[in-house]
């Protein structure tokens, strides 16, 4: 049970500190301070996490559950992971400052290869009422959803068993083809996957 | 050490990312918007190609990030250089500082790919705990050779639609003895290229059968 568990550590903050960059983008191309904040808590979270790996390891070594070597690789690991949700921060905070964001902010990560969309769940949608897993909106238009809005609450990284409601407002990252798909499946223009 | 003795008096070939870190930094009139778009695509493919690198336990792998790794420092040079020229006003001032700390953030999250990348080049043996722990994540990275009876052969990666028709992402292409980085919706594929994909379960099936011939369309 114990290895696993600090395996298990390295690859939440892996996955967290990938959707906190994704997030730390996308709350600058919005302009939304709320998207930020939530980068703010996960990186607390990040941070707690490699901490509680920290001990984790030394007392997997201490009792022989893993190797030096192991332990060694999976710290490393996650420190890489933490820094870079460090980094994710570190663009958020731009977006929380006082300042205006200069335009060029906006039109530097709307041209890159990725692009972010937000789109709002229109009740005509065949989307409503369904899971993300049942969509399969990842592996049908090349979007994945990295978080949605439903009424005043928020929902970062969801999983395969988030439901999808009118209204709701998806964050999604993914081509561009992909993008035009997504927006027209939610305003209920299109009713195919 | 023994490794390292017998490169001493033989003619070496420079890794393309010393190359890069010794170029004299000129200035070139390109704009903020280009150097940042361009850093902010490094930052998101450099952290996929190091854990690429670690997975398939490759070493080619890990000098490409090597290399994207110089060249950012060179963007983030660049960006700062260009940004001074363009404060007139205090104003201008507070909004390229927000400007140049997505930069350095971007910078920095391609420094901890290195770091990741350089996780090969241990002497300690500390791989095959890496491939175990990846494989459980939620996007997989995943290599598939291209058969010749595929469609996708000859096909160019934007007409394909792969991405948008299976949510995988391809990050790097090998052909023969090259590698093709980020190929883009221009790039074609041909039959015995291998790719390096990243995507769920689900988008590897679909894709798998396609480039193997099984399935006829996306």
């Amino acid at each position: 049970m114990k290895e696993k568990a600090a395996e298990e550590i390295v690859l939440e903050i892996k996955d967290k500190s990938e959707l906190m960059v994704d997030l730390a983008y996308s709350s600058v191309l919005y302009d939304n301070k709320t998207i930020a904040e939530e980068v703010y808590e996960l990186e607390n979270l990040v941070d707690n996490l490699y901490r509680t790996l920290q001990k984790k390891s030394l007392e997997d070594v201490k009792k022989g559950v893993h190797s030096i070597d192991d332990t060694l690789t999976l710290l490393r690991i996650a420190h890489a992971g933490e820094q870079i949700a460090d980094a994710a921060q570190e663009i958020a905070d731009v977006e929380l400052r006082d300042v205006e964001l200069h335009p060029i902010l906006k039109m530097s990560i709307r041209e890159s290869d990725i692009v972010f969309t937000r789109v709002q769940v229109s009740p005509q949608s065949i989307l409503c009422g369904k899971t993300l897993g049942q969509l399969k909106l990842a592996s049908e238009t090349g979007m994945m959803v990295i978080a949605m809005r439903h009424r005043d609450r928020w929902l970062y990284g969801p999983n395969k068993n988030t439901k999808i409601g009118p209204d709701d407002v998806l964050f999604a990252k993914g081509p561009e083809d992909g993008e035009k798909h997504l927006i027209e499946l939610a305003r209920g223009t299109s009713q195919e996957i | 050490m023994k490794k390292r003795k017998s490169i001493f008096g033989k003619l070496q070939r420079t890794p393309k990312w010393k190359k890069e870190e010794f170029t004299e930094i000129e200035y070139e009139p390109t704009t903020v918007k280009e150097l940042l778009t361009e850093m902010k695509d490094i930052s998101e493919l450099i952290i996929d190609l190091a854990y690429s690198a670690v997975l398939l336990d490759n070493d080619e792998i890990a000098e490409e990030v090597k290399y994207l790794e110089v060249r950012m420092d060179k963007l983030n040079y660049d960006i700062r250089m260009i940004s001074m020229m363009a404060a007139r006003t205090k104003e201008d001032a507070e909004q390229l500082a927000g400007i140049l700390q997505i930069a350095e953030a971007a910078e920095s999250i391609s420094n901890a790919a290195g770091d990741i990348a350089n996780l090969l080049a241990l002497k300690e043996k500390t791989r095959p705990i890496l491939p175990k722990l990846l494989s459980k994540a939620d996007e997989k990275i995943f290599r598939i050779k291209v058969l010749e009876k595929s469609k996708a052969c000859n096909q160019k990666i934007g007409d394909l639609k792969i991405e948008s028709e299976t949510g995988m992402r391809i990050i790097a292409i090998r052909r023969e003895n090259y590698w093709i980085y980020n190929p883009q919706s221009g790039t074609s594929i041909k039959a015995d290229d291998w790719l390096i994909i990243r995507g769920t379960d689900a988008g590897y099936e679909e894709i798998y059968k396609f480039l193997t011939g099984e399935l006829k369309v996306l």
